[in-house]
């Protein structure tokens, strides 16, 4: 309340007090102003004619402030023409006017309606003040969920992407893109399809598109193209994400690589079945070999028995030999199975003299040479099995490694490892297809197989294990010149222990 | 060694293994006694007298190493071999005096017979 007759601000108090409203008076435009800054003022109640500062030049000044533009402003005046002329410059903003005599009830319902609306502006301002407030913090959530999202897409060891409802891919995590090698460009939408072998692609998409319709969880294992051009197999899922009213917004899938897991299973299922096919063969040898004990038994009775005739004695002969073919059948098959409980005196010339039987037919079959130089018997302490299987290992490779013929070169003779310590070495050289420089390095890896499907890459992550067990090394060379491969792997077992040298200082001694 | 023909007590739970093991040791100079079973072979070593033991290993009730054991026990000094289908020493062989594979055929059996008999090789009849 603004004027400069403290007994109109008197009876504007008088009659605005039933409102219960907060008064202050002020004698001059000056005060007034001085109220504002300190204030938030909802109406200014002014006399127009005022000495010094008059009521328009202080509405001038309120309304200059950016703060009190808004400010509701009721002038009081006697009712001159000039007066309402100026009063029309204040359309803008909460400005009304009263004229003398004041009509309390007026002036009451007037301020009344101001204090009102400025309380209304305030809350709504509050709102809104609050609303900008959630708006700010759930747009800070979102960023920070949203980069939380795809630091963890990036982290988790599967291949990440979500799509449309219709099924189109508008994102990958990163690994998707570091395991195909491909841009965003090339596999957005369908574009993935290019990574699929082309004997799954049709059975994917259609499981793939039957889950899309009915909304259903997707689950499907195939093979993905890798930027090497190998591929992998993959455990592949994916989840309809929905809104609050359960429609589907997106689906969000991953590709898990399964291939180690899937060739462990493979190789332990094959060598379980191996397994049992050995105890199988161990059996059935053992069935065997007692009627054929009897039959020797029966045949070597019969062999110069007095009442042959010559004839007879031949057929028995070819019997028995026939027989002893049998024997040696079912010698092997038991030795070849049954591992003994501790290492025994092996010669490795015996060794590989047994896979070279075992391999001689596929030898003659592939028309492959073989060329043997046997320079010492090989004794060393071991279990015959195992050597068994390296060798026979190392030797079928190069066998495949020659479809269609070549040479063979088995050597077996004493040597010494780099460090001086004695030995025996095997060398087996072939002149096959050689080995690729890029597989070199993986040869002893596991499940690294350069045989598609018919290799396990087990061979000969093995072999090097049983040989590392004896304390020796397995190398190869393979040398490729123009139509002469040659590739030769060298197998070296320790004959001296490696305490040899006390046991030499202790004979000395 | 004397003059005497070895005694030697062939066991095995079949028949014709067992007859045709009897005629192949017959054949190569020895007395044969035969028993179907290790009960029949113990009750035999008890009441003749027996130079060695050539026992089948699976058998039913007692086995070969079991049958071993027990001669041992009542008689150290008379030798037993054990002869079996399997290529492997069996749990116990310990107690024999030595182990032949059947698949070996009869030479073989015969000359680990005279091994264990001490016997000259050129005793071994056709061996």
């Amino acid at each position: 309340m603004v004027d400069d007759q403290p007994g109109k601000l008197l009876s504007y108090e008088a009659i605005l007090g039933p409102l219960r409203e907060k008064l202050l008076k002020a004698n001059s435009g000056r005060e007034a102003l001085e109220y504002l800054l300190k204030t938030d003022i909802a109406v200014v109640l002014m006399d127009v004619s005022m000495p010094d500062i008059d009521g328009f030049q202080l509405a001038d000044m309120i309304r200059e402030h950016p703060r009190f533009q808004q400010t509701a402003i009721i002038f009081i005046s006697a009712v001159h023409l000039s007066d309402v002329d100026r009063l029309k410059g204040y359309e803008r903003g909460a400005v009304d006017y009263i004229s003398v005599p004041v009509i309390p009830e007026l002036l009451r319902a007037k301020v009344s309606v101001f204090a009102e609306l400025y309380r209304k502006t305030q809350q709504l301002e509050k709102l809104n003040r609050e609303l900008e407030q959630r708006v700010a913090d759930r747009t800070e959530e979102l960023r920070e969920s949203e980069s939380q999202f795809r630091s963890l897409a990036n982290s988790i060891p599967q291949l990440a992407w979500m799509t449309h409802p219709d099924g189109t891919i508008f994102w990958y995590n990163q690994r998707w893109y570091d395991y195909t090698g491909t841009t965003f460009e090339e596999v957005k939408g369908w574009g993935w399809k290019v990574m699929h072998h082309p004997d799954h692609l049709d059975e994917v998409i259609r499981k793939f598109q039957r889950c899309l319709t009915r909304g259903e969880p997707w689950e499907d294992t195939f093979p993905l193209r890798g930027k090497d051009g190998n591929y992998r197999w993959f455990l592949s899922r994916a989840l309809p994400i929905r809104d609050v009213n359960g429609k589907i917004v997106r689906w969000f899938g991953t590709n898990t690589d399964i291939t180690d897991r899937k060739q462990a299973e493979e190789a332990l299922v094959k060598s379980e079945r191996l397994a049992a096919m050995g105890r199988l063969a161990g059996i059935i040898a053992h069935e065997i070999n007692n009627p054929l004990e009897a039959i020797s038994n029966a045949f070597y009775l019969l062999r110069d028995h007095p009442s042959l005739d010559e004839e007879a004695r031949y057929y028995s002969k070819l019997a028995e030999d026939e027989l002893a073919r049998v024997a040696h059948i079912t010698k092997q098959t038991l030795s070849f199975y049954r591992e003994s409980q501790q290492a025994i005196a092996v010669s490795l010339s015996d060794v590989l003299d047994n896979v070279i039987e075992l391999q001689s037919r596929t030898l003659h079959m592939n028309s492959i040479a073989l060329e043997k130089r046997f320079q010492t018997q090989g004794k060393i302490q071991g279990y015959p099995g195992e050597l068994k299987q390296v060798f026979l290992n190392i030797i079928g490779n190069a066998i495949q490694a020659m479809p269609n013929g070549g040479r063979l070169r088995i050597r077996l003779r004493e040597s010494a490892a780099g460090s001086g310590r004695r030995g025996v070495r095997v060398s087996v050289c072939d002149t096959g297809m050689g080995i690729r420089s890029e597989h070199a390095k993986r040869l002893f890896e596991p499940f690294f197989s350069t045989k598609e499907a018919k290799g396990t890459g087990l061979g000969l992550w093995i072999s090097k294990g049983i040989i590392q067990k004896y304390e020796g090394t397995i190398r190869f060379r393979s040398l490729k010149s123009a139509g002469h491969n040659a590739t030769c792997f060298s197998v070296f077992i320790p004959t001296a222990a490696a305490t040899e040298p006390t046991e030499i200082a202790a004979l000395v001694a | 060694m004397d003059q005497r023909k070895a005694m030697i007590l062939c066991v095995d739970d079949e028949e014709n293994p067992l007859v045709l093991r009897k005629l192949v040791l017959q054949k190569a100079g020895y007395e044969v006694l035969t028993a179907r079973s290790a009960k029949e072979a113990l009750e035999l070593t008890a009441s003749r007298p027996v130079d060695l033991v050539l026992s089948d290993h699976l058998m039913p009730g007692m086995n070969g190493t079991e049958l071993a054991q027990e001669i041992k026990a009542a008689h150290p000094n008379l030798p037993v071999i054990l002869i079996s289908g399997v290529n492997e020493l069996p749990v116990g062989s310990a107690h024999a005096n030595a182990f032949v594979s059947k698949i070996e055929g009869p030479d073989a059996l015969c000359k680990e017979v005279a091994l264990v008999l001490n016997l000259p090789l050129e005793t071994c009849g056709d061996c």
